[in-house]
């Protein structure tokens, strides 16, 4: 495949970002902050990715609120992030990047709540793989807050965004390693047009779990059938361009499964937040048996395959939390009002009210809910080895709720391989000149699999490097 | 100065009936005669409302008398423009745009009978035009539905004459559709009102992203929400 590069630009920028999520948009706060001239390009109709959908769980040592302190949960580090990060990931990680991610993490927090009037709830929780109440939850409910702080700080700053302009292809001058990226070809409406970047190009293009062709050839046993919780962009284009000029991926095979989707559509909703955020406070996962299956406070890659290890038939399982939870675990009572009527939260004024709701044998799941009210008393859980805390509440109290959830394709660890610096690297392991990535495209940072929370820390840190050090390049 | 000959150019555009461009694209034969309304219209009279004030002449000049070109720009109601073509384009009528207007492809464009010439579209320029005219022909779209109560290309598009990737700002639809919150509540679902496409979870997102004035219109939400039952006007049929 020769491509002739354009003879003429149509347009030229100093920094060209492609994608208007976390990353793209935090790359360009900070470019256009250091005065450069920037544009984000992102081919849909609308901006922010998958960023804007996300579930607004956001993994933080500390914050300028200090919640985890406040609240008395105990002890955590950025040290102690990235140990679980590592762990996390089965120490396929970077550990560089994953340092990067943790160190920036509560200052990235700060900077969207000062400066983009971001707010988070009063609470923070423990997810699953995380050792420590780091998770903070969003006031919206989503990602959007962060968005929006990104792109009202972004906008401030002079940089522009371009909505239904779809990158196309990437231009290097050539071959040479040395050889810089020039910029990109551009198809917006009915036009194709050249867009020339003087200072740099950032890949802040997301994952690609919407491409089952990518997806396939890297993790076979994903298959079609498999629903996918992401928005219908995610896909690999720009990751196949970059391999084209040279860029080098990693870990293309790790693939996460969200276990907690709605089961028919595969959307990651509010209601579907709760059982993620829930297992610190004694949320409790349950079969068509009435039986747990796993321990609630595990990864999300042991969730997910311990539900389709069930066997065939076995769609759905649930959730099952009440109402002393919902606000520790950054619910909220309106949330879960919306939800009832809905009908994606079944409600009940007891345990055995809840079975017969669900269809599920009351016996087996009132005597699995008392067992692990027992466990958590006792502090042990010698079913699955669930390491309990003093914080997690029993489910004795009403009123009881649930929610359906199935596993779905939902994050793509790998992608193109990076630098600290965020500059992505060719396969003969040498920088490729003027080209930038940060977000769920770069891979390395999560290894095998990605501990909850941990994207927007992730994205947003590493589109503030990248947004950074691209503005510093000579045009 | 090319831009300002287009917006000379745009305006009695809309006074233009494109419809099949015939092949040579140049002033032909038939232009050079000079085509009045009468050769059609016996009595013009009758094609007039009853309360029109009585009409002298037979021809567009007669009617620009009065009705002049929508050269404001802005968002109003029945414009002349709207109506004539409307009249003539399928599927009411069949007329084709050098009926009433004289081309020279590049050089000028204008009405036949008419003096002057308000701009140079190329035979590209034409192309768009013709295909643009042509969706105010297919009734379910929104271009059309807008047509249908007297909204003009101008109201959407302003003076400017648009070009391929253009698009419509929410600000525009909103001087008559708006403001967003009214739009809101009135489109707000009674079972699920955070199901309210006009107050997406996605921000303030521009209305053309469901609403396309020249293609079918389509909801965006349900490229996600497949379950949910939503419709929009100026869908596909
Ligand atoms: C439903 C859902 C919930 C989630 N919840 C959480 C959560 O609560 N906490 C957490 O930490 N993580 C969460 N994640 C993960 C996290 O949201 C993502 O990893 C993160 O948003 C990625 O950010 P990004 O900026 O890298 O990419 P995105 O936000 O995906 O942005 C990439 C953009 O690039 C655009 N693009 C792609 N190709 C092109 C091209 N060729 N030309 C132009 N534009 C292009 C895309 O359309 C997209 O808008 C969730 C993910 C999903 C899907």
């Amino acid at each position: 495949m020769i491509k002739k590069l354009p003879a003429k630009w149509d347009e030229t920028w100093d920094v060209v970002i492609v994608g208007s999520g976390f990353a793209g948009l935090a790359a360009a706060a900070e470019a256009a902050g250091k005065g450069a001239k920037v544009v984000v390009l992102e081919k849909m109709p609308t901006y922010g990715g998958n960023s804007i959908i996300n579930g607004g769980v956001y993994a933080a040592w500390d914050s300028k609120y200090h919640y985890r302190q406040k609240l008395n949960l105990g002890d955590d580090s950025p040290r102690q992030h990235v140990e679980d990060t590592l762990k996390g990931g089965d120490f396929y990680n970077i550990p560089e990047l994953v340092q990067i991610m943790a160190d920036g993490a509560a200052d990235a927090l700060n900077w969207m709540i000062d400066e983009g009037g971001a707010r988070v709830r009063e609470t923070v929780t423990r997810a699953g793989g995380h050792t420590a109440y780091r998770t903070h939850s969003a006031v919206a409910g989503v990602g959007r807050e962060y968005t929006e702080a990104l792109r009202k700080i972004a906008e401030k700053r002079g940089a522009k965004t371009a909505l239904n302009s779809e990158v196309t292809w990437i231009w290097r001058k050539d071959a040479d390693p040395k050889s810089p990226v020039l910029g990109v070809q551009v198809k917006r409406g009915r036009r194709t047009l050249n867009i020339k970047a003087a200072k740099a190009l950032i890949l802040a293009s997301g994952g690609f779990s919407r491409d089952i062709k990518m997806r396939m050839a890297h993790n076979p046993r994903l298959v079609p059938a498999f629903g996918c919780t992401n928005q219908p962009g995610a896909t690999g284009e720009m990751i196949r361009f970059a391999q084209a000029i040279g860029a080098d991926t990693l870990q293309m095979n790790f693939i996460q499964l969200y276990p907690f989707a709605e089961p028919e559509t595969s959307i990651l909703d509010t209601p579907a937040v709760y059982p993620f955020n829930g297992p610190g406070y004694g949320i409790v996962y349950v079969n068509k048996l009435g039986k747990r299956f796993v321990n609630e406070l595990e990864r999300r890659d042991v969730c997910a395959f311990a539900q389709i290890n069930l066997g065939a038939n076995m769609k759905p399982t649930w959730s099952i939390f009440n109402r002393a939870m919902v606000l520790k675990m950054g619910g909220s009572y309106e949330e879960v009002d919306a939800g009832l009527k809905k009908g994606r939260f079944i409600q009940a004024d007891s345990i055995r009210e809840m079975a017969g709701k669900l269809g599920i044998p009351a016996d087996a799941l009132v005597k699995t809910i008392e067992d692990h009210n027992r466990y958590i008393e006792q502090g042990k859980d010698p079913d699955f080895n669930k390491s309990i805390t003093k914080v997690m509440i029993p489910l004795v109290e009403g009123p009881f709720y649930s929610v359906a959830q199935w596993p779905a394709v939902h994050h793509c660890m790998g992608g193109v391989r990076i630098s600290p610096t965020a500059q992505v690297i060719d396969v003969f392991g040498a920088v490729i000149p003027k080209l930038y990535a940060a977000g769920e495209v770069a891979g390395g940072v999560h290894g095998s699999n990605r501990l909850g929370s941990n994207a927007i820390p992730d994205a947003v840190s590493f589109g503030r490097v990248a947004g950074t050090n691209a503005a510093r390049e000579r045009a | 100065m090319k831009k300002r000959y287009f917006l000379l150019f745009l305006l009695p555009a809309f006074l233009a009936v494109f419809f099949t461009l015939p092949g040579d694209r140049a002033d032909g034969a038939a232009q050079k005669a000079g085509v009045s309304c009468s050769s059609c219209h016996a009595d013009l009279k009758a094609v007039v409302s009853k309360t029109h004030p009585p009409v002298t002449g037979n021809n567009l000049a007669a009617c620009l008398q009065c009705h002049a070109p929508d050269m404001g720009g802005e968002a109003k109601k029945n414009p002349f423009s709207v109506r004539i073509h409307t009249g003539h384009i399928p599927p009411k009528g069949s007329l084709d745009c050098l009926t009433c207007h004289t081309w020279t492809p590049g050089r000028s464009f204008g009405l036949i009978g008419v003096k002057g010439s308000w701009g140079a579209p190329t035979g590209e320029d034409m192309d768009l035009l013709k295909e643009i005219y042509g969706t105010l022909a297919k009734e379910e779209f929104t271009a059309r539905l807008h047509a249908d109560k007297g909204v003009a290309c101008a109201s959407c598009h302003g003076k400017a004459l648009p070009k391929p990737d253009d698009t419509v700002e929410n600000a525009r639809c909103l001087t008559c559709h708006g403001p967003l919150e009214k739009l809101a509540k009135k489109t707000e679902p009674k079972d699920f009102p955070d199901r309210n496409p006009h107050k997406s979870h996605l921000g303030e997102i521009a209305c053309t992203v469901c609403h396309k004035a020249h293609g079918p219109s389509k909801v965006y939400c349900l490229d996600c929400h497949t379950k949910f039952q939503m419709k929009i006007p100026g869908q596909a049929k």
